[in-house]
């Protein structure tokens, strides 16, 4: 009671305290809104940056993918079938002939045999734990290891 | 003077509530429109549009992202057709400080005169184009250089890249300087592979975070078409067009079974690369699927297949060849101008018999024959697809342009015009059970996740399993006995027929010069392939001849590349139940 009573004597009867009152309430508000601007200012900042980079990693993004293609199409022209044969001759190959062709059967086996499915034997499902933990479990847990991990009074005294 | 006050007072205490009230009504309708306006009931939607484009203006802007066309593929998913990027390079000279220095580097490397180079440099223009096009190799160093030299401005074009050059360029196609797709599979399927530009609002305000600016990829493309194969016929017909002093010519080679083009060849062609340096048009337009021709001899196999099929005629059935017919007026001699006495079904085919051919229409009569044509697809497209396709041109009874005489001439492929590819589809039919494929080129679509798969589909039975056998039997008969040897393939049972046609004109037929044609399917008891080969205008004047034999040696050709075993092996196969299958179905 005694402390309100000062308070409103101070503040209530000392006029020069109410300005500077206003003063400081001003002034901390200025440092308030500087402070939030500055995080802002820093937050956008942030923001434009990686906005920035972001560009530039679409932008590079794009010219690997126009790069991939470029080379694409190179490998497709380097294998181009006039490209191989050239290359095939040089290293010695010849066309080959009817008659230089040997086909060897092979007894049981059938290309466009009918596909069967490969039997699939049921194994017994091994039991897997079921979790079941709970917070105060873990907690519980956690207890009984830290107790047993307490030396007894008879340990490690001879 | 108090009671004057006191009057005004009263007036305006009188006049206020009016006041007051007129102004009310005038804010409540000002509001009214505020939240009309903000809410934009009643705005047309281009009005909506523009205010909404005005408050958009100063904060963002409209990009347009370019499509990325798709890539097409040959069977076996070689690129057939890329993109790729050039570069257009221009400078601006009034910020070039060294003018020698960069006119020097510049014109090393885009192979410019380097005098030419620095007059251009050494004016005040703001912009000058150095080179309109250059491969982004020199594109990429020239962006190297700009790191260096200011004013350098680098503009990337997109283009369409051809890798394996003229192969197969007349079923693949072009892509224009419009980027519009012409020609081929490129024309044909221009929506599926061009994707779609659209537009992309991005803000302009630093703090809001880029929108991923990816382009719309257009489908992936791949063909029936085996490059190899493509190659293959593509040489072969090269080679043939070379030896027979033709003028032009067509290799064709299908799957009977699913109607799987493998090969389409023609001579003359193209580079898809360098189309605008093409002076005849007619290069672009393939002539496989729109070049009418009339066909000759091998329409005699579609003629006895009809009449067996109707059962007017048994292969036993014989008739007595005086070695000419009159029909409407019009008198038909063989080939040899010699009678050929009594003559049964399949010799009239071994023996290409003109006359033969045009007394089994005769006796099958306009009706039956004419029905039967048109169940073989003669006189309408075929469907592929592919831009440009012909229909073909035969005269039914009714049509002024058809009289008697037609029935006999049509029976050995005279009087009517098919093109390459309806020809083909007909006689695959033949190989095929009875049973006429739809031809198409392309195999799949690939639009990101979604894969479109043609299935095989049939235009139509025009003749039984039963009588399929027995013109293949015919046709077996034709290559072993008829063409001595010119189209066999030691090991291997080939069915096949050839054709020699005359070049109508419009006063007659051409003397002298002859289409010249040979089709074939092999291994006849199960055929894999069925191949046409057409040479225009050749030195000599038969197709078993000329024809024949490029037939045999792509079919020597093709059994090594489609791993076809000669046909003990298969037998061997087929007794412990396996099949040889190369192209899967």
């Amino acid at each position: 009671m005694a402390l309100t009573n000062w308070f409103e004597h101070t503040f209530k009867r000392r006029p020069w305290r109410t300005q500077r009152q206003a003063i400081a309430l001003v002034t901390l508000s200025f440092f308030v809104a500087i402070i939030i601007g500055a995080l802002y200012l820093a937050q956008a900042a942030n923001v434009s940056t990686t906005g920035r980079q972001l560009e530039d990693l679409i932008l590079q993004r794009n010219q690997l993918e126009q790069s991939n293609e470029q080379i694409r199409g190179e490998i497709a022209r380097l294998q181009s079938v006039p490209r191989l044969r050239d290359r095939a001759r040089e290293l010695g190959f010849v066309d080959a002939t009817v008659g230089s062709i040997e086909y060897l059967p092979v007894l049981g086996y059938n290309p466009d045999r009918d596909e069967r499915p490969a039997i699939v034997i049921q194994q017994p499902e091994a039991d897997v734990p079921v979790y079941d933990e709970t917070f105060l479990g873990w907690l519980q847990q956690q207890w009984d290891a830290f107790t047993s991990q307490q030396p007894t009074s008879s340990e490690g005294q001879p | 003077m108090q009671q004057q006050q006191q009057i005004q007072e009263e007036m305006f205490k009188r006049r206020l509530p009016v006041v007051i009230f007129g102004l009310l009504i005038v804010s409540i309708f000002l509001l009214g429109r505020m939240v009309s306006f903000q809410f934009q009931y009643q705005w047309a939607p281009e009005v909506i549009n523009y205010l909404e484009g005005l408050r958009n203006s100063g904060y963002s802007q409209t990009l347009r992202l370019a499509a990325a066309r798709g890539t097409i593929y040959d069977r076996g998913l070689q690129a057939l057709a890329v993109n790729t990027l050039e570069y257009r390079v221009g400078i601006s000279p009034n910020l070039v400080s060294d003018p020698r220095q960069v006119a020097t580097q510049l014109a090393a490397l885009l192979n410019l005169d380097e005098l030419d180079t620095f007059e251009k440099l050494s004016t005040n223009e703001p912009y000058v184009l150095l080179a309109a096009r250059v491969s982004a190799e020199i594109g990429h160093q020239v962006a190297e250089l700009k790191k260096d030299i200011p004013g350098i401005n680098i503009e990337p074009i997109a283009r369409r890249s051809y890798p394996q050059g003229t192969l197969a360029a007349q079923v693949v196609g072009f892509v224009g300087g419009d980027l519009e797709g012409y020609y081929g599979v490129e024309g044909f399927y221009q929506e599926q592979l061009a994707g779609r530009e659209r537009d992309e609002q991005v803000s302009n305000i630093p703090f809001d975070l880029p929108v991923d600016r990816e382009e719309d990829h257009g489908g992936n493309i791949v063909l029936t078409i085996d490059r190899d194969m493509q190659f293959l016929a593509e040489s072969e017909l090269q080679t043939a067009i070379a030896e027979s002093g033709s003028r032009s010519g067509t290799i064709l080679i299908m799957n009977p079974r699913n109607g799987d083009i493998l090969a389409m060849a023609s001579y003359p062609s193209f580079d898809p690369n360098t189309y605008f340096e093409v002076d005849d048009a007619s290069l672009l337009i393939n002539p496989a699927i729109s070049q009418q021709y009339e066909p000759g001899s091998v329409m005699k196999v579609l003629t006895i297949a009809s009449a067996l099929e109707k059962g007017t005629i048994t292969p036993q059935d014989t008739y007595v060849d005086q070695g000419s017919i009159e029909i409407g007026g019009r008198t038909i001699e063989n080939w040899d101008r010699q009678a050929h006495g009594v003559v049964d079904m399949t010799q009239i085919l071994v023996q290409s018999l003109n006359v033969g051919a045009a007394t089994v229409s005769l006796r099958m009569g306009p009706s039956d024959f004419y029905s039967m044509f048109r169940a073989f697809g003669i006189g309408r497209p075929t469907g592929i697809d592919l831009q440009g396709e012909a229909a073909g041109t035969m005269y039914v009874p009714g049509d002024e342009n058809w009289s008697e005489s037609n029935l006999g001439a049509n029976s050995y492929g005279q009087g009517v015009a098919v093109t390459p590819l309806q020809m083909l589809t007909a006689v695959s039919a033949i190989a095929n059970d009875g049973l006429m494929m739809q031809p198409h080129v392309v195999r799949q679509i690939i639009d990101g996740d979604i894969v479109q798969t043609s299935q095989p589909s049939a235009l139509g039975r025009p003749i039984s399993a039963e009588t399929a056998e027995i013109v293949t039997n015919m046709m077996v008969a034709v290559v072993r006995d008829g063409l001595d040897g010119n189209a066999s393939v030691p090991g291997y049972t080939i069915a096949g027929k050839t054709g020699t046609a005359e070049i109508p004109s419009p006063v007659g037929y051409e003397p002298g010069v002859s289409i010249v044609s040979f089709i074939g399917f092999l291994p006849a008891d199960d055929p894999q392939v069925s191949i046409l080969i057409k040479l225009d205008r050749p030195s000599g004047y038969w197709g078993s001849q000329v024809a024949a034999p490029v037939f045999r040696r792509l079919a020597e050709r093709l059994v090594i590349l489609l791993k076809i075993p000669p046909d003990d092996v298969r037998a061997a196969l087929a007794e412990q139940g396996g099949v040889v299958s190369e192209i899967d179905r």
